[in-house]
């Protein structure tokens, strides 16, 4: 029933998706919604290892970064067809996702967060001080990363020589969203099958789980390495629609406004990820009004910690509980069922 | 020799001063299990408190340092009666505490950012002057935050060993429930805790930006690499940390001179990475032992 329940909302959503680009809205909500598509897959991913395998990383972004920069370097370099750098990329990002998985294998809680955070503010650092000159653009000195500015001039999809200079927007819109479409179906199978129950034992209790033969090394890097390949494909994707990518993707405000759209969702739930990624785009787009959007990073900030303080569940979370409990207050009225004694429902999926 | 001498000085320097970054972070992680992201917006607070008593109200820097204390020391209790407080009655506590105080850390920076500008200043509170030491300067200033770095840690060592907060403080970190049994206020301790570290990261903040300059971001990579330290010593661990951070900053002095200032971070990195696969808990940490 849980599954039908998945594919139906799964489904409808798909539909408005691929109808959107048809109301003749304007290409900056195209490109807006390409962009939400782009970070809804990296929430869903997160989610799968913070919420769903209880593993706290913060080192999405630098997987992100690492399929982006990935990407953007075979095209330039290589000048490679971005087509054909997007399945290196996402193997890039997967070795990457392993190394960082091994690193924290023996650490829990508070310790992976801080290691994690480490990674990708070095891996920033390395970027913003890359500069030593690796070719020579007429007298302009060029590094591997191009430090601050980012790369750029790598080549794009390929969309605008096929459907023209109009429409080119919509391509990269459809391509987000086969990711995304993809990444959330694949995400769904996981958590409802045999691996999803291994996350989620070792995750509620490790050493219970670990004494029934749960294996913590085997999940732990399957999480990541999972989680990575879609990462990474996403970070493809960000590169080629942008045609740049630079190290602002890896700063803070980016992250906080991510970890937002995934606690804010619903961490641990299935359509949290996604709901919270269209609620923080939505308050996102609100923000950049006028006056308060100076005040938006603060706004955000300060949002996200009365979530965690007051709603825990996140919207998505908070929502099924209630449902559950109405649903059972409803049934024990109604005297249909008297067993149904198992409380609380699912918190988190 | 002049090479050693200036980067042992230049190691114990930066050893001192992680050692002052580290330590409110420390203390509130071994007394409170959480770890405190608003860590480094205390710090950047503590900077700017100084700055606008010294430089904007022209008073006395020492004045401005001891604001800057006060003010650190009431921004954790804030932090405790605004969020903390709120968060412990969740199960996932140790998560939901570095969500929130990382969403409070970067809109306190912002905020900074919004009141003063991102124009970096110079902190007022500075000791002029140096002396030679075979052939190399070493500034006052440098000696001055080895020494404050030295007495905080005795006060620290003091309170928690000889008094009765520090007694009840020690009994929170050991077991909560007992010690609340006991008759211990463990809100009342958490808030002080919180206080304590507030007060030691205002005091960080102003000698770590009078050797950087102060800008919304000054508390980020001290705090940071007071994570580092707190990793590799075992979180907690409040006499490891002291000798971890020593142990990095003559190891970053030394990569410094050999490498240069880039690689210093990545290579931090690694050496945790390899301790940790080493020792899991720390160089200085005890593995903790559950019964199911």
């Amino acid at each position: 029933m849980m599954a039908r329940r998945d594919l139906i909302i799964g489904l409808v959503i798909l539909a408005v998706a691929i109808a959107l680009p048809f109301t003749g809205m304007s290409r900056y909500f195209v490109s807006q919604i390409t962009l939400l598509f782009i970070w809804a897959t990296v929430v869903t991913q997160w989610n799968l290892v913070l919420g769903v395998a209880g593993i706290f990383s913060l080192a999405q972004m630098a997987i992100f970064a690492f399929g982006g920069y990935s990407t953007a370097m075979i095209g330039l370099y290589l000048e490679w067809n971005l087509w054909a750098a997007m399945p290196i990329s996402a193997a890039v990002s997967v070795i990457v996702g392993l190394l960082i998985g091994l690193a924290c294998l023996r650490l829990t809680g508070a310790y992976v967060a801080l290691l994690t955070l480490s990674i990708s503010v070095a891996l920033f650092v390395l970027i913003v001080t890359d500069t030593d000159c690796i070719r020579y653009e007429g007298a302009v000195c060029r590094s591997l990363t191009e430090g601050w500015r980012g790369l750029g001039r790598f080549g794009d999809f390929g969309f605008r020589d096929w459907l023209g200079g109009r429409d080119y927007l919509k391509g990269n819109y459809y391509l987000a969203l086969v990711l995304l479409a993809i990444a959330t179906a694949g995400s769904i199978l996981v958590v409802r099958s045999r691996v999803g129950l291994a996350f989620k034992a070792l995750r509620d209790n490790r050493l219970y789980a670990a004494s029934r033969g749960v294996s913590r090394f085997k999940y732990q890097l399957l999480v990541f390495a999972y989680s990575a390949f879609f990462t990474g494909l996403a970070g493809s994707v960000y590169a080629g629609n942008f045609t740049v990518i630079g190290p602002n993707i890896l700063q803070l405000p980016l992250l906080l406004l991510l970890l937002s759209m995934l606690v804010i969702g619903g961490s641990g739930t299935i359509w949290g990820p996604l709901a919270g990624s269209v609620l923080l785009m939505v308050i996102d787009e609100i923000l950049k009004e006028g006056i308060i959007q100076e005040y938006r990073t603060l706004i955000l900030g300060v949002l996200l910690a009365l979530f965690v303080m007051y709603l825990p569940g996140g919207v998505v979370g908070t929502l099924e509980v209630g449902l559950a409990r109405l649903l059972q207050r409803w049934r024990s009225w109604s005297g249909s069922s008297a067993g149904n004694l198992d409380g609380g429902g699912e918190g988190r999926a | 020799m002049e090479t050693l001498i200036q980067v042992i000085v230049s190691g114990l320097t930066l050893g001192a001063m992680y050692a002052v970054g580290t330590i409110g972070l420390s203390l509130v992680w071994a007394a409170l299990g959480m770890l405190n992201m608003a860590h480094g917006v205390l710090l950047a607070i503590g900077g700017y408190v100084s700055y606008t008593l010294a430089t904007l109200w022209g008073l006395p820097p020492f004045l401005g340092l001891l604001a800057s204390i006060v003010a650190g020391a009431i921004m954790g209790a804030a932090l405790y009666y605004a969020s903390v407080r709120r968060l412990n009655r969740h199960p996932a506590f140790e998560m939901n505490v570095i969500i929130a105080t990382f969403g409070l850390s970067v809109a306190g920076e912002n905020a900074i950012l919004k009141i003063f500008g991102g124009y970096p200043y110079a902190q007022p509170f500075k000791a002029e002057g140096g002396f030679r030491l075979g052939g190399v300067h070493v500034p006052w200033h440098n000696l001055l935050i080895v020494g404050v770095a030295a007495v905080i840690m005795l006060v620290i060592a003091m309170v928690l060993s000889r008094t009765y907060t520090g007694r009840a403080i020690r009994a929170t970190a050991q077991d909560r429930e007992a010690a609340r049994l006991m008759g211990v206020r463990v809100g009342a301790v958490f808030a002080q805790v919180l206080a304590i570290g507030g007060a030691l990261a205002g005091l960080s903040g102003v000698l770590l930006s009078s050797i950087t300059t102060l800008s919304p971001q000054v508390g980020f990579d001290p705090m940071l690499k007071a994570f580092i330290i707190c990793v590799i010593a075992g979180l907690g661990n409040v006499a490891g940390a002291l000798y971890m951070a020593f142990a990095l900053g003559f190891f970053e002095a030394v990569i410094q001179f050999v490498i240069g200032v880039r690689f210093a971070l990545p290579l931090m990195l690694l050496l945790v990475i390899v301790a940790l696969i080493w020792r899991p808990y720390g160089v200085f940490g005890r593995e903790d032992v559950s019964r199911l």
